[in-house]
């Protein structure tokens, strides 16, 4: 897949930069663009989900909770910057982005080797992350949980400030680890909650612990972008409860593009099977998908990893005139934005 | 501690890593010497016992690479001598520091292992087999607790890769330097709760077993 087959326009302004709570909304107030099998798409709002699904069907979330995983740092040569978190690999040892700041990302001049001080301890580069020049691997004199705890804040960028932490947790959150949210299922109120259940549609949960999000893709090919690592867990009931929709002829829906790396992950073959450790498989048009027949996800960035993996569920041509309808009908971008429900 | 045949190979890895901070010994010999792996692990015993022993040591066989019916079966004894035998001689010498440190034995394997590619019969039955053994190995010593992996680390661009494909480019494959995230992914698990597994330290997934 060429690299401009993922380019489409979007205004800034479409970008959400605060919680709907905070232009008073409720979080199921969200408005949320259904794409139908036949290449249609409608509006609708978020709280209308339930009535978008047929009994039996299977929303899986990730249960993942975020972590305030921005640090300030010092660097000697290049004074204060930031280092977000991005996947652990101990307590001690991360890849990390650092930044100069939530808006302006790299390039740093920094060095192999370089000490950064983190609250008065060391932070050591220790190399870049091979084929992501942006991320390093950093070691760290105290645990990174600790430094956390002390000084961190949620990672966000330049659209939008920092909120409290709370801002960045879903009905589901319960093990922490991701250092951005998994937005997907943000929208996903009590009420929403309750409906889908009562309607006979089933909700499971994986774990993904995220890591940074991912940039443009710069190479000409699309297949060609290197990932990193994240630590995912795909419980044994959780694959049964995936297998059994499918044996029922029911549909398996991803909330988030997380769930999908997790699941995919978890393919044996014939079928889900129980699965842990760190996954960094790249869902795209030439992989395709093997579980997951839909998708609830929010809107994603041009020329990104994420519209790989929308354009292996759905195709390049329904993604694109999706996403164009999205643009006329402004609906708003990133975490606290609007929500989208593909269906194959 | 490291070592290989090649002095100036040895102490260029040494300085880097001295550069680092890391305290390093580095020993030049065979390992297929008897009287070369008692120095290596006396030196390791003073340096406070082996941890992680890598088993990377190990040869292609004759090249050009020939197909197993006309291969030297004088060569082949070697190739399984350096890459099978050695490793295993080197883990039942270890053993008492391994016992000590509750270590992890890491075994390089080879896609060739898997596949049975034309002319690849000599090398990849040797790692086959020494992939049968880190999976053997790491059933008989888990009651003693120490853990043994196999690693494929993938195509790269190496000498044994150059000289396996004599008069190719093969600037394509990546750098060894490639495959250090999954190393340092690995010497980041629990050892008792990854053994016997096999990993290709450039594939998309890094599985810990789930234990039922």
């Amino acid at each position: 897949m060429r690299r401009d087959e993922l380019l489409f326009e979007r205004p800034t302004e479409l970008f959400a930069s605060s919680p709907p709570e905070l232009r008073g909304l409720a979080r199921d107030d969200v408005r949320l663009m259904l794409s139908t099998p036949d290449g249609g798409n409608s509006h609708h709002r978020f709280r209308e989900l339930p009535d978008l699904l047929s009994p039996g069907e299977l929303l899986v979330v990730n249960e993942s909770m975020t972590l305030p995983a921005s640090l300030p740092a010092v660097s000697k040569r290049l004074g204060n910057i930031r280092l977000n978190l991005s996947t652990r690999f101990s307590e001690y040892l991360w890849v990390a982005e650092p930044r100069w700041s939530p808006g302006q990302p790299g390039p740093l001049d920094l060095e192999e080797g370089e000490n950064l001080t983190v609250d008065g301890s060391t932070a050591k580069l220790l190399m870049r992350y091979p084929g992501i020049p942006r991320l390093w691997l950093v070691k760290f004199e105290l645990p990174a949980d600790m430094l956390m705890m002390k000084i961190g804040e949620p990672i966000h960028y330049g659209y939008a400030p920092a909120y409290p932490i709370k801002t960045y947790q879903t009905l589901f959150s319960r093990f922490p680890g991701s250092v951005e949210m998994p937005s997907a299922a943000r929208p996903i109120t009590d009420r929403v909650r309750d409906t889908l259940l009562g309607r006979g549609i089933g909700i499971t949960g994986i774990v993904l612990h995220t890591g940074v999000s991912s940039l443009e893709i710069e190479d000409e090919t699309v297949e060609h972008q290197v990932l990193y690592p994240e630590w995912f867990r795909v419980s044994a009931a959780t694959a049964n409860a995936v297998n059994t929709a499918h044996a029922h002829g029911k549909r398996v829906i991803a909330v988030g593009t997380t769930v999908v790396r997790a699941l995919e992950t978890a393919w044996s073959g014939s079928s889900v099977r129980p699965c842990t450790g760190d996954t960094s498989l790249y869902v795209h048009p030439g992989v395709g998908v093997h579980v997951v027949d839909g998708l609830l996800t929010g809107l994603h960035d041009p020329v990104t990893s994420h519209l790989a993996m929308l354009s292996a569920i759905a195709g390049i041509d329904r993604v694109k005139e999706a996403y164009n309808e999205a643009v006329e009908q402004r609906y708003l971008w990133h975490e606290f934005g609007d929500s989208h429900l593909i269906l194959n | 501690m490291i070592t290989s045949r090649t002095r100036s190979e040895l102490n260029e890895v040494a300085s880097s890593a001295e550069r680092s901070a890391v305290k390093i010994a580095a020993i030049t010999g065979d390992v297929n010497d008897p009287v070369h792996r008692r120095r290596l692990l006396e030196e390791t015993m003073k340096m406070g016992g082996v941890s992680l022993l890598v088993n990377n040591a190990s040869e292609l066989g004759e090249t050009p690479r020939p197909e197993l019916v006309n291969a030297s079966l004088e060569r082949f004894r070697q190739t399984l001598e350096t890459n099978l035998v050695s490793p295993v001689a080197l883990i039942q010498e270890a053993l008492p520091q391994l016992e000590q440190t509750r270590g992890l034995v890491v075994n390089i394997s080879s896609d060739a292992s898997q596949v049975g590619y034309e002319r690849w019969g000599i090398y990849g039955s040797s790692k086959a087999a020494l992939d049968l053994v880190s999976k053997t190995l790491a059933a008989e010593l888990k009651p003693r607790g120490i853990s043994i992996v196999s690693v494929d680390p993938g195509d790269m661009r190496t000498q044994m890769h150059r000289d396996a494909f004599p008069g190719e480019d093969i600037s394509d494959r990546p750098l060894a330097e490639v495959t250090l995230p999954f190393w340092a992914w690995l010497i980041n698990q629990d050892p008792r709760s990854i053994t016997g597994v096999r990993y290709r330290a450039q594939g998309t997934l890094w599985e810990v077993p789930i234990t039922a």
